[in-house]
């Protein structure tokens, strides 16, 4: 470490002058437009957001979506990751370089490949289809669960990758030595895994959630008008109606729902390890 | 990567975006207008004009009220020059201060124009250049449309996109639905209860009329209301679809050229739109069948004068809503739409 | 039998996160007008085709224009903040890491929009000038992350000891530490790249008439075209952007930085 502390800042202060000034200070004025009406400051615009069926409901399924795709990314990550760390080291990087690729691809065309997939005429209905399951092609793309689909697809890599390291940091001996004293898998899992890589999952489900309740092509482009998220009923607002008091609203919304998930996420792992 | 390599980079990139500034600086001319067909209009339109004023036309497109938002944002620095709306956007844009009265003097072509076109939202604030029809576009091999109560058959469960109360479209088909079920009120509420009863059994609410091309290929939809002007992308499908004449008649719209209030280019603007109104432009945006004229000059061969919403007649017959009543009503129908339909 | 259940799961997850682009590059390869898997015929005329395609081209241009500049500019900014908060008592240093990293905690959408309301039209800056505003920003935390992990893999004694055989601390910096985390910061650079050339929210405010990003571009094109031209798309930026991470990967170990 250097002393000088004027050096320091002097080298720090570019970046942070820059994200402050030309990031954090318009995104704070727009969070303080949502507590602010031409009488003065006042919680009326969360009043009328709250108030509206439309913007609760939308509100509803953005939790239900998020917390949805965390906790199924959060089962299949564990085991996924839990066979890639049983793996030797080798097969680890190249499963671990597996799960990076698809991160590195662009959402557009990570989305557009499930309308091709979960259309009408898709591979997915085919199967359904030729299989008997139904008689005709179901209607996949425009629902809950094209976004649900699409959104886990997306931010499912995420939660491994966090699991994949935060398992390779858990003691080899710990789960044979847990097996011996005769504990069965659930056991081993909520005992012992869980409680180790707490950190792994915060991380993970924190970038999850976020992601999932911010996203915005996904349910643009699979849900449309009548599966609307937050993010795409903002961008309807502002781009149909120039709407900054209800936008300002969902900004506010999102930005503190990405801050709770993480210390939420960190409390409940935290109990768990208490009991 | 070295901190001169670094040091390269970021000097290229500040001499890129002088580049980009230095473009910039030509003439331009900003249109802001509708998404569908703007290839045919780069041809047909766009080009020749280019051609002529020397200089370029740039476009920004979306659907009316994505651009009407854009304009109200950018009111005190506008971007655009020519804002392309549909006749009650752009009566609420005269509304708001955002375009400005239109010198009709200066527009040699105007007087070529179908009388309904000359002023239609009052003040001169916007020139009509096209009219069309809204009906029903519909898979003729499986279902047969001939009124708008056709719209719940249960042939289209589940095989139907309607137009978004966002969009130019939505309040026509209200408007429809409403008429074909009697309703009397000018909240349309009968037609609204009818498709919130029906709002499980569409596929979406379309918000662009351009996405509508893939829902039918891709066998999402087998029926949609929208424009004619989309007509031509839809029959170029290859598929067996048929454009409806419901028994309750057709209904429609008036599309309008305005100038931005604040353009840097007034008399390009001028240019632009005397230019569109021209004989010529209008017969070959018209044989391209992208927009039917309002120009009465032109005269067009019977199969496209089918294919297009042709003649001061027909645009009389169309059932249409003043712009002045779409304005005085659309909270209503925005409220009831997100009430009862939209969530 | 738990082992098998595991890896099964494992592969189910991979086909499920590999497999859509299988199927997007296998349509794009259609020889048919419509986009179908499994394609009809074979033939390469829209992978070829694509190249074809002017405004795809124009947005291509401006994203990698986007992407280099505003990755470079993040890093600029970034490496001193880095260096500074791992080798100085930075005064309010908790709080520096906090600001210089915000805005990945910030919805993108919501980037986009404050930066255009509150930035971008009272001062009237061009379009492109907004782009590289809201991409270093969002750019910016990755570079300051992935750096300062390589800076402490670094032992500052290093410095010190070139310090002390009298090296200045600026040349210290650019002769000691900086071939040192060479690899660090290529592994930034190429994240915030790839961040900044795929960011669709941020963009979608702040594009303007004639200025348009290529994901951008491609979302608005999937509404009209149904052909395999999108498919085909899509598949080459795919191959793109894993080609980098490969020989990223290989060179620099990128995983360990992610």
């Amino acid at each position: 470490m250097f002393a000088d502390r004027r050096i320091g800042l002097a080298l720090a202060a570019p970046a942070m002058l820059f994200v402050g000034l030309a990031f954090l200070l318009p995104v704070g004025i727009l969070l303080s437009e949502s507590l602010h009406a031409p009488s003065g400051w006042t919680l009326s615009r969360y009043i009328t957001f709250f108030t509206d069926p439309l913007s609760l409901e939308v509100t509803l399924r953005t939790l239900r979506l998020g917390i949805g795709v965390t906790i199924v990314s959060a089962i299949i990550g564990y085991v996924a990751a839990l066979a890639i760390v049983e793996a030797g080291p080798q097969t680890r990087g190249r499963m671990t370089a597996l799960f990076v690729l698809p991160m590195m691809i662009s959402p557009v065309a990570r989305t557009y490949a499930w309308i091709v997939l979960l259309g009408r005429t898709g591979l997915i209905n085919k199967a359904v289809v030729g299989l008997g399951l139904s008689d005709e092609p179901l209607r996949l793309l425009f629902t809950e669960t094209a976004v649900f689909i699409g959104l886990l697809q997306l931010f499912l890599p995420l939660m491994v990758l966090s699991l994949t390291s935060a398992l390779e940091n858990l003691p080899a001996d710990v789960i044979p030595a847990a097996r011996v004293l005769g504990a069965g898998w659930l056991t081993i899992f909520f005992r012992v895994i869980l409680p180790l890589t707490r950190e792994g999952l915060i991380v993970g489900g924190t970038l999850v959630f976020t992601g999932a309740v911010t996203a915005y092509i996904t349910p643009a482009v699979l849900g449309g008008a009548k599966v609307l998220m937050l993010e795409t009923l903002l961008y309807q607002r502002v781009s149909v109606a120039n709407d900054i008091a209800t936008a300002s609203v969902i900004a506010a919304i999102l930005i503190a729902m990405s801050i709770v998930t993480h210390s939420l996420i960190r409390r409940m792992t935290g109990m768990r390890r208490a009991a | 990567m070295s901190s001169k390599q670094v040091i390269g980079l970021a000097a290229g990139m500040a001499a890129g975006l002088v580049a980009t500034g230095a473009i910039a600086q030509q003439r331009t001319l900003v249109v802001s207008n509708f998404a569908v067909s703007q290839d045919l209009l780069r041809k047909d339109l766009y080009a020749p004009f280019e051609a002529k004023c020397n200089c370029k036309v740039v476009l920004d497109v979306g659907n009316a009220a994505d651009r009407l938002a854009k304009l109200e944002a950018r009111k005190a620095n506008p971007e655009a020059d020519v804002a392309v709306l549909a006749d009650f956007s752009a009566l609420e844009a005269a509304r708001k201060d955002l375009i400005e009265p239109i010198d009709v003097s200066k527009l040699p072509n105007f007087a070529k124009l179908y009388d309904i076109a000359k002023d239609p939202i009052g003040k001169n604030y916007g020139v009509g250049y096209t009219f069309y029809a809204t009906s029903i576009v519909y898979r003729k091999d499986k279902i047969d449309v001939t009124s708008w109560t056709d719209l719940w058959s249960p042939k289209l469960k589940n095989r139907i996109a309607l137009p978004n109360i966002t969009t130019t479209q939505g309040p026509l088909l209200l408007f429809m639905v409403n008429r074909a079920l009697n309703g009397a009120t000018p909240d349309f509420a009968t037609g609204v209860d009818k498709i919130a009863g029906m709002k499980g059994d569409i596929v979406t609410f379309y918000e662009r009329a351009a996405q509508l091309t893939q829902l039918f290929q891709q066998e999402e939809i087998y029926a949609t209301v929208t424009g004619r002007f989309n007509w031509p992308l839809i029959a170029k499908l290859n598929m067996p679809i048929a454009w409806a004449q419901p028994k309750e008649g057709l209904t429609g719209g008036l599309n309008v050229l305005t100038i931005v209030k604040g353009s840097k280019n007034r008399d390009l603007a001028y240019e632009f739109i005397n230019e569109w109104l021209s004989t010529e432009a209008q017969t070959r945006i018209a044989n391209d069948l992208i927009d039917s004229p309002a120009n009465r000059e032109v005269k067009l061969e019977p199969q496209i004068a089918d294919a297009l919403t042709y003649g001061e007649e027909t645009a009389k017959s169309l059932h249409v809503i003043p712009p002045d009543q779409v304005l005085a009503n659309r909270d209503s129908w925005l409220a009831g739409w997100n009430s009862k339909i939209a969530r | 039998m738990i082992r098998i259940a595991g890896f099964s799961v494992l592969g189910l997850a991979l086909l499920f996160l590999l497999g859509p682009f299988l199927i997007i590059a296998g349509a794009g390869l259609s020889a048919g007008d419509i986009l179908v898997f499994p394609p009809q015929g074979f033939s390469l005329r829209w992978y070829a085709g694509v190249f074809e395609i002017e405004r795809f081209r124009e947005s291509f241009l401006l994203s990698m224009e986007l992407a280099v500049g505003s990755t470079a500019l993040a890093l600029l900014l970034g490496v001193p903040a880095a260096y500074a908060m791992a080798r100085y008592e930075v005064p309010g240093g908790e709080w520096i890491r906090t600001i210089v990293t915000a805005p990945v905690i910030v919805p993108a959408i919501i980037a986009g929009l404050a930066l255009l309301r509150y930035t971008v039209i009272p001062l009237g800056l061009p379009v492109m000038a907004a782009l590289v505003l809201g991409h270093t920003a969002l750019v910016a935390p990755y570079a300051v992350r992935v750096v300062t992990v390589s800076l402490t893999h670094l032992r500052p004694d290093v410095e010190e000891a070139a310090i002390l055989l009298g090296a200045s601390r600026t040349g210290a910096f650019f002769r000691v530490v900086l071939p040192n985390i060479r690899n660090g910061v290529m592994a930034a650079f190429i994240l915030g790249f790839i961040t900044s050339f795929n960011q669709v929210p941020v963009s979608l405010f702040l594009t303007g008439p004639g200025v348009s990003t290529l994901p951008i571009d491609m979302l608005a094109a999937m509404e009209f075209v149904y052909d395999p031209s999108i498919a085909a798309l899509s598949t080459l930026l795919a191959l793109m952007s894993v080609s980098i991470v490969l020989v990223a990967e290989r060179l620099l170990g990128l995983s360990r930085y992610v």
